[in-house]
């Protein structure tokens, strides 16, 4: 059996040696691939979708397929690290709980009141950090800087290198700051597992939603034009609306996977302390 | 106004090269980040100071735009790198890092 493995991957590598020699030389201007498709989109991507930015319409307009089940990917992404790491959430007998001004911990066990969680009395797991008010208020400072400049990279991919999946990551690492500045417990307090894995199911329904929204509308799949009488606009206007339609689909399905994976990742699938 | 310009980014760029040197020269960890936290928002200071002075000798709205966006870029790393630096310092601390002195030439490997 490994002998065929072996046989199989020497064939393969042969091949490919044999082969990368017929390629057509790297930016060939006879190659087929800059005969006939990069043409058309250059010289059609203004006139059809009204985007400047050539590469977002190939990617939300022209090549939409390809992208929706891009999301998809991210989205199984989030899936396999839900359905491998987490764990069962357990009842908490013992919860411990530092009280600052004297460094003593407290047990608190099933039947006790817990206290609020302050700056005196603070929750603790396998080990006690500190709580750093520079940290904490630096990030504190800077994280709506940080989802600003989010949204203007999802709003600006027509115009500038940006989109959907750019703006997606820089909205997640700024909760995923929050995060790591303060706890994992408070984060999931703002947002839930749960609320992470719909908003990025959600996503991807906006992109699939649109897509079959042109269908009932009886055009092709994800074909933007489509929209035109329900954004009353005219359909180029509509394929540009519509890939930002899309984009903002994108942005919030790779968003929330971020968080998803982070919350997984970062705990060991307990979810508790975090790192 | 370009000889400004250049005479800028290239003191700034003299700041990084203190900087590099001194994350691979100085003696312990407290040093090295002293280095690299003290001198690297200084160079990245006169560098874009450098280059925001750059954009404006063509002095037009757009221009005007672009270099508020780079000294924007500098207001920051101003906010976001002390607190870096404060971040490690205190996980030294808590790692029980020894410092470097004259005489018991403490300071670890790393």
């Amino acid at each position: 059996m490994k002998l065929i493995g072996k046989m199989t991957i020497l064939l393969c590598g042969i091949l490919l040696i044999v082969f990368a020699n017929k390629f057509p030389e790297f930016g060939d201007p006879h190659s087929p691939a800059s005969t006939h498709l990069s043409p058309y989109y250059i010289e059609h991507t203004m006139a059809d979708t009204a985007v400047p930015n050539m590469v977002t319409s190939v990617l939300a307009d022209y090549r939409g397929y390809d992208t929706m089940f891009e999301t998809t990917v991210i989205l199984t992404a989030g899936l396999a690290c839900f359905f491998l790491l987490r764990l069962p959430e357990e009842e908490e007998k013992e919860i411990y709980f530092r009280h600052v001004p004297t460094g003593v911990t407290i047990r608190i066990e099933e039947c006790g009141a817990a206290p609020e969680d302050s700056d005196v009395f603070q929750r603790i797991d396998a080990q006690w950090v500190p709580r750093d008010i520079i940290i904490r208020s630096t990030s504190r400072l800077l994280m709506p800087f940080i989802q600003i400049f989010a949204l203007y990279v999802v709003a600006h991919g027509h115009h500038s290198p940006g989109g959907g999946f750019q703006g997606g990551v820089i909205l997640g690492a700024a909760v995923i700051l929050f995060a790591i500045s303060h706890n994992l417990r408070t984060t999931v307090a703002k947002i839930s597992e749960t609320s992470a894995a719909i908003m990025s199911a959600a996503g991807v329904f906006i992109y699939a939603g649109t897509g079959a929204l042109c269908v009932m509308l009886g055009e092709n799949f994800l074909n933007y034009g489509a929209l035109a009488p329900l954004l009353g606009t005219d359909r180029v206007m509509a394929r540009s609306h519509g890939i930002l339609i899309v984009e903002i689909g994108v942005a919030l399905a790779v968003m929330s996977v971020m968080i998803w994976i982070y919350y997984n990742l970062s705990s060991a699938g307990k979810q508790d302390e975090g790192l | 106004m370009n000889l400004i310009s250049v005479l800028l980014i290239a003191i700034g760029l003299f700041f990084f090269l203190g900087g590099s040197i001194g994350i691979i020269r100085l003696p312990d960890f407290y040093s090295r980040l002293h280095a690299a936290g003290m001198l690297d928002t200084m160079g990245l200071f006169l560098s874009m100071a450098g280059l925001a002075l750059y954009v404006l000798t063509d002095f037009t709205f757009a221009n005007v735009l672009v270099a508020i966006k780079i000294m924007l870029i500098v207001v920051f790393v101003f906010i976001t790198s002390p607190t870096a630096t404060h971040a490690i310092v205190d996980a030294g601390v808590r790692g029980f890092r020894e410092p470097w002195t004259k005489d018991k030439k403490g300071g670890s490997s790393i």
